[in-house]
């Protein structure tokens, strides 16, 4: 009994043992190897959302003719980044991923964990010349370029409703001194001027984005960016965040800001019903609305750029959000060529129109032949000549900065919203980054 | 002769040690180390605990989970006594009801999260028909409702279960404690407290220990419901440490704060343990 | 009979029967109602609408999978968890060795460990075993997780059975084996019962395993599933409420069905 008992503990610390070591293996050897990772597909992988029809449809459409199947992996859009990092240095990352330039993939790049993209162009110019340029540029990093654009450019408009509007007496402001009046005048009618989701944070970090850049023009935030945070103390980051709280001692975004979301429906809904009249907001709001009450976006959806400052130094053309969503390819990839052949889709004829369809804008030179085949022509033209017409396209704040930043930099934002901490909070916050 | 061995233990210890023990000694070697999850981690000697001390919002963080654990305690152990007690009785509405208390164990944390962000929005949640209780409904603005939130929903998801928890245990109390006390001319309310109470020491004890560590990994609540704000005002130890960790991606100083995580859990338990007795039920003879 | 009618704990359940009940009112009546239904009339009100589009969106956005995927993690759990604690808390309860003894020490440590505070480690873990998006990696973490709590509800129950019984298998010379599959195993099914529940609900209500160690939608869990469809742009809350309605449903059943055992089962956590 005893010696049959002995039996079974030597296996089972044997197996115990096994186990251990093969999963020390595997950690060794989990690396960036081509040969461990599968055989005859690539994995793609992308944030889920509604645009995922488009993706599988290119998909299908590579699939037909490739040998090396392309595998699609759709990622929810909540937790994209934080899959991202934790995958993309083991042998499950991706062969090509999503992603949004700039600080989203620089500590990739530094890792060297990416393959520049300078083989592919020189094989296929088409790769570089065929995108905006303004748009391409987001994800050159250190002079070689990493992604290709693959959706649609979003950049961020003020939305309002039409119908509320009209009723107030009011016009869409073009500055902001009108859309100071346009509060005044709202709230006296005990309409919530301005829709915020502020419990989701970066729906209120547009409004900084907009009245920096209209300020004190481009320039402050990109100096920041590169380390000089003694720009947030200047007198024009002091005059923007004055004009912040002017606008929500106005009451323009109510008072119960904090505890609405864009992300669960909340403050579209509140500009549908007529509760609020305006709300800034990425151009998929558009589809948002949309998909909600189609009748509300066909008749009673109003759009316009963001007002304009008088006295600042920003150009009023001048936009922000996000320029349009990448593509990169990972330097382990087993199937280079594939996908480079994947990648010359996105600027296809198909492309452009899947995209158009759903309400997308594409930032390929050849999207203008094409804006009368979209979802809704009027919207596509105008963010089309929006975009083609700023001078600056702002990077949204918290894609610029590296992730490690996102959360302090979201607070800070939250937090001087709702007088939590004041003018000089905000700088040593933003200055902490 | 006749008594089990170690053997009949070995397949569970090494399966734990394996998930739970190995990743311990893990998370204390990285707590030295930065790590973005890319390349190799680097080791920075004591800089994690350096920074982590001379955090503000970790320091907070620390006194916000203590407030929680409080917080459900001083609501969930009282009210689930008396809800378990009553229910214990064997009237037939009680069954009823208890069916119906018991629907909140039936949704996980997740789907109850979902449930009442959606319920308390301030437009076009409660909050926005019932304005004279609510006021402008902005219950996730400021830190104390976003607190009383968070405390308010935890009761909600909890209470059945610690119910049942007494319950049965309260079913379980021999009759003849009962009629002694009647016998010396004790009423209702003190044959609750001379009779009912001693009895449900136990139950009490877990449920306390259950309650406290629930809190110390208490994470998705509030990811889902206040994601931690307004600011950091509901930032938590565990959902810092999820932040810094899967957000910020600074895997190092992520691992300190697990450190310090796990000693305080296990300080907490080291004492209810010795409180309660438990650490000495070894064997059959001491059990009982 | 043994207490009188108590008014003061009546009017105490009265008051959080509204509590439970008025949410659980929301979620179902909000659930077969239209979008516009809902904002129209508020939470609140009674329905205006009836339709059964928010369930047929929650199966369209996957939610079936999910379900299949929720319902092999859980039953995988109660496998391990049922392979491996009842020996373990035999020997504990009945084990001489010093060694046993520190066993139920360190799982009464590990009680103390919170899933959070490793999790960095067992995502490392289980993407160097190659285990990384697979079901297999939210199972094994999730049973071991499990184990302390399992380990402390059978092993009090198993003090209940008498060393009588124990001595009177041993004076026929019964082996631990025998001891244990005749008399141990029949003797503690209600504790065994609760850590099938136990784990079970550990299982199907787990976030942060599935939230770190998986991402694709064949992997998907319901709970994931819930989460991710409230941070899709254009969500609509009766289509949410659909789908968490959905996600009680085997629950349900399994409390409709087995009602008695899952009672006794939870109540049997408190101990005696």
């Amino acid at each position: 009994m005893k010696n049959k008992q002995r039996m079974w503990l030597k296996r089972s610390v044997a197996g115990g043992a096994a186990i251990a070591v093969a999963v020390t293996m595997a950690g060794c050897s989990g690396g960036a190897s081509a040969e461990s990772r599968p055989e005859n597909e690539i994995h793609v992988a992308v944030y889920g959302d509604a645009t995922n029809k488009v993706e599988e449809q290119i998909v299908a459409t590579f699939n037909e003719t490739s040998d090396v199947k392309v595998v699609l992996d759709k990622i929810p859009g909540a937790d994209y980044q934080q899959k991202l990092q934790t995958v993309i240095s083991t042998s499950s990352a991706p062969d090509v991923f999503f992603n949004w330039g700039g600080g989203s993939i620089q500590e990739f790049v530094d890792a060297d964990l990416l393959l520049p993209l300078d083989d592919f162009i020189e094989e296929d110019p088409g790769l570089q010349d065929n995108f905006l340029s303004s748009v391409f540029d987001t994800a050159v990093i250190d002079d070689k370029p990493y992604g290709v654009p693959m959706r649609g450019t979003q950049p961020v408009m003020l939305f309002h409703n039409k119908t509320v509007l009209a009723e107030a007496g009011i016009e869409a402001p073009t500055t902001w001194d009108e859309l100071l009046d346009a509060v005044e005048v709202l709230s006296a009618k005990g309409i919530t001027p301005i829709a915020l989701g502020g419990a989701d944070q970066w729906p209120t970090q547009m409004w900084y984005q907009y009245v920096y850049d209209r300020v004190a023009g481009p320039e402050l935030f990109a100096t920041a960016l590169a380390g000089d945070t003694e720009v947030w103390e200047s007198d024009e980051s002091r005059e923007a965040l004055g004009m912040l709280s002017d606008l929500i001692d106005a009451g323009a975004f109510g008072t119960n800001f904090d505890s609405v979301k864009f992300t669960d429906g909340g403050s579209p809904a509140l500009l549908r019903s007529g509760k609020a009249a305006f709300e800034l907001m990425g151009s998929w709001a558009y589809a948002t609305q949309q998909d909600a009450d189609p009748e509300f976006a066909a008749t009673s959806l109003g759009y316009t750029a963001f007002p304009a400052i008088e006295g600042g130094k920003g150009d009023p053309a001048n936009i922000a959000g996000n320029t349009n969503n990448f593509y990169s390819v990972i330097k382990a990839t087993r199937y280079p060529d594939t996908a480079r052949d994947f990648l010359k889709l996105m600027y296809s004829d198909e492309f452009v129109q899947a995209q158009l369809a759903i309400g997308n804008l594409p930032t390929t030179t050849n999207t203008e032949e094409f804006l009368d085949t979209a979802a809704n022509p009027d919207y596509s033209t105008f963010q089309f000549e929006l975009v083609q017409d700023a001078p600056s396209f702002q990077l949204s704040w918290d894609q610029a900065y590296p992730p490690s930043a996102g959360t302090p930099l979201k607070v800070a934002v939250q937090q001087f919203f709702n007088g939590q901490i004041d003018a000089d909070g905000f700088i040593s916050a933003m200055q902490a980054l | 002769m006749g008594r089990p061995g170690f053997v009949w233990a070995a397949p569970a210890t090494l399966f734990f040690g394996l998930f739970a023990l190995v990743p311990l000694v893990f998370v204390v070697v990285l707590s030295f180390t930065t790590w973005s999850g890319l390349g190799d981690p680097k080791f920075t000697g004591l800089d994690n605990w350096v920074a982590i001390f001379d955090d503000p919002i970790l320091i907070k963080s620390l006194g916000l989970t203590v407030l929680f654990v409080v917080l459900a305690l001083i609501t969930q152990i009282p009210l689930s006594i008396l809800l378990g007690v009553w229910a214990a009785g064997f009237q037939r509405n009680r069954a009823v009801l208890s069916a119906i208390y018991f629907i909140p164990l039936l949704l996980s944390s997740a789907a109850i999260s979902v449930l009442w962000r959606a319920l308390l929005d301030p437009n076009f949640g409660i909050p926005g028909q019932l304005p004279w209780l609510f006021g402008d409904g902005n219950l996730f603005g400021k830190q104390s409702s976003a607190i009383g939130v968070l405390t308010f929903v935890a009761m909600w998801q909890f209470t059945p279960f610690y119910t049942l928890i007494f319950q049965g245990a309260a079913r379980a109390i021999p009759p003849v404690l009962y009629q002694a006390a009647q016998i010396d001319g004790a009423g209702t309310v003190s044959q609750f407290f001379n009779v009912t109470l001693p009895q449900l020491k136990n139950s009490i004890v877990t449920s306390v220990i259950l309650m406290v560590v629930g809190g110390l990994t208490a994470f998705d609540t509030v990811l889902i419901l206040t994601n931690g704000g307004p600011g950091t005002d509901t930032t938590v130890t565990p959902f810092y440490m999820y932040q810094k960790a899967f957000r910020a991606f600074d895997f190092g100083q992520a691992s300190a704060i697990a450190v310090v995580l796990v000693l305080a859990a296990t300080a907490i338990s080291l004492v209810l343990v010795r409180v309660s007795g438990y650490g000495k039920m070894q064997s059959a003879q001491d059990g009982i | 009979m043994r207490t009188r009618t108590n008014y003061f704990a009546g009017f105490g359940s009265a008051l959080w029967l509204l509590v439970v009940a008025i949410p659980v009112y929301v979620l179902v009546s909000a659930s077969f109602q239209t979008q516009q239904g809902y904002s129209a009339g508020g939470p609140l009100a009674l329905p205006t609408t009836f339709t059964l589009d928010n369930y047929a969106n929650a199966f369209r956005s996957g939610f079936g999978l999910y379900f299949i995927n929720t319902l092999v993690v859980t039953f995988s759990v109660i496998a391990i968890v049922l392979l491996l604690v009842p020996p373990l808390s035999y020997a504990i309860v009945r084990g001489q060795s010093r060694m046993t003894r520190g066993v139920f020490q360190l799982f009464l440590l590990g009680l103390a460990v919170p899933s959070t505070a490793v999790i960095v480690p067992i995502f490392y873990l289980i993407s160097s075993a190659g285990l990384y998006d697979n079901l297999l990696g939210v199972i094994l973490p999730t049973a071991a997780f499990a184990l302390p709590v399992c380990t402390l509800i059978l092993s009090g129950s198993m003090r209940d059975i008498t060393p009588e019984l124990y001595e009177a298998m041993a004076v026929d010379g019964a082996s631990p084996l025998r001891t244990f599959f005749r008399l141990v195993v029949p003797l503690s099914k209600g504790g065994i019962s609760t850590i099938v529940v136990f784990s079970a609900l550990q299982a199907w209500n787990g976030f942060l395993f599935p939230l770190i160690l998986t991402q694709s939608e064949s992997t998907r869990m319901i709970t994931l599933g819930l989460f991710n469809f409230q941070t899709q742009y254009g969500v609509n809350v009766p289509a949410l409420l659909a789908a968490v309605m959905l996600s009680m449903l085997p629950v349900l059943l399994v409390y409709l069905f087995a009602r008695r055992t899952l009672v006794q089962g939870l109540m049997g956590m408190g101990g005696k």
